[in-house]
């Protein structure tokens, strides 16, 4: 690593209080299963239409709220944020997420398992290629494997990681150790080291790596986690995954990419406002996002985390008072890296009742998903991204910082 | 399935004789591990193993041409002798083989054509896929097949996760990959090119010329030069991908009547004129343009080399050792790629023999060696796939057409979940596997409290007396004998083949 000096370092300090820029090592994807109805999310304060098409699920833009109601949180002259979104306005106006509006794939087939399928193989509609997004990439970046590489938090290795070099999926970090009793545990670590430290080969080398790994594997194991002070992680599988997650992160393990879902976005009936069905799963979603980038303090600079899902949903409230498949979203970036601040993409070209080819209602597809997951990717290793996305050119979006600090 | 896989009805007779209330006692699968047992797969009441300071030779050929040796493997092959051993295995039909079969009967839809298997769910097709390589691998007495099925399953790669190919991979599987893989190459090729499999895996279904505007679509032409016959740097253009992409138009799957079978469309077929590598393709060929571009690619120079490289890769180096790549070429050449000749002469190839402990095995072929080594009774069911995925090789999920690696370096970084496989297995705490550490430990004469345990099981596993570093590491007093097996499977030297 080339040295900076006293002085750049310094600057650097005078500049930002946390280090800008960089590489990001650490890509966490978070996917929102179901399909989240992000207009919801990212309140178009601004527009009529939505005004007009969701009488009852609206949020009101700020200090527009009937007495006694809540009204979105003000980010710009456009949009406003869901309240239950408040944990991470500070992240927003720090600079560290970033909202990319517009966001979406080009399946017509309004079918959750085939648009999160293409998705997570990283595909244009109807093109056929083994493999996930993540797992092509891993396969192909240029960096030290480690056994810890790809993690799923949750029952099966998600379909994106397939093709991994190594994926594991976990519950927990105590997931991962030497299937021992504990009594033999010393020994078998003894006689593994013996025999992988007997030469230097490549095998034998990696053999010692392990057994550096299952070390401080232990080490986590053995001291209870606490995260960093003031962190609470909301209850339930989606905040202790993003613990675990943290976890790894700090823990040193080598872990690449860790993909995590959160499930329950398919509000077709009753999907609510302010408060509701939606509302709660936006609640854990915040407060575990804020809870884990403010857990992960120490190594910030090295994590991204990415949240999406597989498509939007229509700008008009059903009869059911719930909303129907629809076509972009928003998706989210999060990381000391990422331009944030921002709300990248138009927004425009939203339908009320009308259809165009893609079906009816929602936000237009502006931007393809490859191009946010690719330009994630090329900050991330500038020469194993390239073979990701197959016949594919992307659009540069530009929520990326590029500046690369040493 | 071929006549003599059928197990006799004698024999059966005999074996159920024995079985006597096994059913009622362990079920299905207990019972036929008491028939398998019965039909040749006990570990031999004593195993005469001597050996030296290096690789025994016998030790050395059934870990490259099988998954190691099953216990009483090694007196066989001495026994019979090498080339008698090779020869033999060259010709699976001779070899009676069925207490695999019986094992792998119970695998309903590994028999069925496409068409059928798109009434079943998708998990089980893929599981009882994956299971069934598992447990030919561990059980077939044809073991040399069995490698070149996994040898062949990963040049002719088909990720089971695409498209449709899950219905179709089992009709590849059992006629391509397993009815050619000691056959003669043009015919498994041809099998390969026109497999349902194949066609859904590299889009030969969508590759057709029905307007005048229709680019074809290039995806198989390519690979099939790149991957299958030529190899990347084999003298082919741009101009010959497209001109084969050309001869190949037409080809298809059935997707409803008759669904998953194939047929030619002359009506979707560019039928001009074709150039591929230099060869005039006259135009009005039809479904015949497929044999002409096969012929071509099948005896371009480039294509001996490309698949001598590949074998020798396998059987003997990873670095191919380059004298022995150009013999076995020639030898593919003048044999008109008889796969059986190429590998005659590379396992009887002197760099073959001095290449014992060079090669580090893949997960695959870890956990199969494993299960082999103890003589271990299963049927492989998630359990053990769980293993494989954790170490990133489950069967027919490879993503891209080059199938697994066979460089050792993708494979270093799963140890861990090689070792708790390993410490699992000789703790018999996989469920659905079963290991009698006793029986071995009296075949191999070692007592339990023996202080010379490491010594007396090391050469069972690695084909070699222990080094002194190992034997220090694996003679703790206080090992019990299921921990030190397991360490052995562990160690680096079983990690090797």
């Amino acid at each position: 690593m080339a040295k900076s000096s006293r002085r750049e370092f310094l600057q650097r300090l005078a500049f930002s209080p946390e280090e800008k820029g960089g590489r990001a090592d650490v890509l966490v994807c978070v996917f929102l299963r179901g399909g989240a109805d992000t207009l919801n999310m990212l309140i178009p304060c601004q527009d009529d239409l939505y005004y007009s098409s969701r009488p009852t699920l609206a949020i009101a833009s700020p200090n527009k709220a009937k007495k006694g109601n809540e009204s979105a949180l003000k980010l710009n002259d456009f949009y406003g944020l869901h309240p239950r979104m408040a944990p991470l306005l500070s992240l927003y106006r720090n600079g560290t997420l970033a909202f990319i509006q517009g966001v979406g794939s080009d399946n017509p087939t309004g079918s959750h398992f085939s648009a999160q399928d293409q998705m997570e193989h990283g595909l244009a509609y109807g093109q056929n290629t083994g493999g996930g997004w993540l797992g092509r990439y891993l396969q192909q970046a240029d960096l030290q494997h480690s056994p810890l590489g790809a993690v799923t938090i949750g029952p099966s290795v998600s379909e994106s990681l397939r093709g991994a070099p190594s994926a594991s999926a976990i519950k927990s970090v105590n997931d991962i150790q030497l299937h021992a009793t504990s009594k033999e545990q010393s020994t078998i670590t003894a006689a593994l080291a013996k025999m992988y430290g007997a030469d230097t080969s490549p095998l034998n080398k990696s053999g010692l790596d392990t057994l550096e790994l299952l070390k401080r594997l232990n080490d986590l194991r053995n001291h209870p986690y606490r995260a960093a002070a003031g962190v609470s992680y909301p209850g339930g599988d989606f905040g202790a995954g993003l613990r675990e997650i943290a976890r790894l992160i700090k823990g040193d393990v080598g872990l690449r990419v860790a993909s995590i879902d959160l499930g329950g976005w398919d509000t077709h009936f009753f999907q609510g406002a302010c408060e509701g069905l939606q509302a709660q799963n936006i609640d854990v979603l915040s407060k575990g996002l804020a809870a884990f980038q403010a857990d992960i303090v120490g190594c910030a600079a090295k994590v991204c985390t990415l949240v999406m899902t597989e498509f939007g949903r229509r700008t008009y409230e059903n009869s059911s008072l719930g909303t129907d498949h629809g076509k972009a979203f928003a998706m989210m970036a999060i990381g000391n890296h990422i331009r944030g601040g921002t709300i990248y993409g138009d927004y425009t070209d939203l339908m009320g009742q009308e259809a165009d080819i893609m079906g009816p209602g929602g936000l237009s597809v502006k931007i393809d998903y490859r191009s946010v997951l690719s330009e994630i990717l090329e900050s991330m290793d500038p020469r194993g991204h390239d073979k990701v996305f197959y016949q594919f050119k992307a659009s540069r979006v530009g929520f990326i910082n590029s500046t690369r600090s040493s | 399935m071929m006549a003599d896989d059928k197990i006799s009805r004698r024999k059966i007779l005999q074996s159920a004789a024995l079985l006597g209330g096994a059913y009622t006692l362990g079920g299905c699968e207990q019972a036929s591990s008491l028939l398998t047992e019965h039909m040749g797969e006990a570990i031999p009441s004593a195993l005469r193993e001597s050996a030296g300071a290096a690789i025994d030779p016998a030790f050395h050929l059934l870990s490259r041409a099988g998954y190691g040796p099953w216990p009483g493997d090694i007196e066989r092959v001495k026994q019979m002798g090498a080339t008698a051993w090779i020869d033999e295995q060259l010709h699976p039909d001779t070899i009676e083989d069925n207490a695999a079969n019986l094992r792998a009967s119970r695998f309903e839809t590994i028999h069925l054509d496409g068409g059928t298997c798109f009434e079943y769910k998708k998990e089980l097709l893929f599981n009882e896929m994956a299971r069934q390589s598992l447990i030919r691998a561990i059980y077939s007495k044809r073991q040399l097949l069995q490698v070149m099925v996994e040898f062949w399953s990963d040049h002719f790669n088909i990720d089971m996760s695409k498209g449709n190919c899950v219905y179709f991979k089992g009709f590849d599987d059992r006629t391509v990959i397993r009815k050619f893989a000691l056959g003669n190459f043009s015919d498994l090729l041809k099998a390969s090119a026109i497999s349902p499999a194949m066609l859904t895996y590299l889009d030969g279904n969508e590759n057709k010329k029905s307007r005048p505007s229709d680019v074809p679509n290039e995806n198989y032409a390519r690979e099939l030069m790149e991957l299958h016959t030529l190899g990347v740097d084999g003298g082919y253009t741009q101009q010959d991908v497209s001109e084969v992409a050309r001869c190949l138009t037409g080809w298809r799957i059935y997707d409803r009547w008759q669904r998953g079978k194939i047929y030619f469309a002359p009506e979707l077929h560019d039928d001009g004129e074709k150039e591929v590598l230099g060869h005039r393709i006259a135009g009005g060929g039809k479904d015949r343009d497929l044999d002409a571009v096969l012929s071509i690619v099948c005896n371009h120079p480039s294509t001996a080399i490309h698949l001598s490289t590949k074998l020798v890769r396998k059987f003997v180096a990873e670095d191919a050792p380059e004298a022995l790549v150009a013999s076995t070429a020639c030898v593919f050449t003048e044999t008109k790629g008889d796969i059986k000749a190429v590998l005659r002469h590379i396992l009887t190839s002197s760099a073959f023999a001095s290449s014992a402990g060079a090669k580090i095995k893949r997960p695959f072929q870890f956990i199969v060696s494993s299960m082999r080594a103890v003589g271990a009774d299963t049927y492989a069911h998630n359990d053990v796939l769980d293993y494989l995925k954790s170490m990133g090789q489950c069967p027919f999920q490879y993503p891209t057409p080059d199938g697994y690696p066979d460089r050792s370096a993708p494979w270093m970084a799963a140890l861990l979940w090689r070792w708790n496989f390993a410490l699992a297995l000789a703790n018999n705490q996989i469920p659905s596997v079963k290991i009698d550490t006793s029986k071995l430990m009296t075949a191999l004469g070692a007592g339990e409290s023996d202080e010379k345990k490491a010594t007396i099981l090391l050469p069972h596993f690695i084909g070699r007396k222990g080094k002194s570093a190992e034997l220090a590491a694996l003679s703790s007093p206080t090992l019990e004998t299921s921990c030190l097996i397991g360490l052995i499977l562990s160690s680096p030297a079983f990690q090797r083949c």
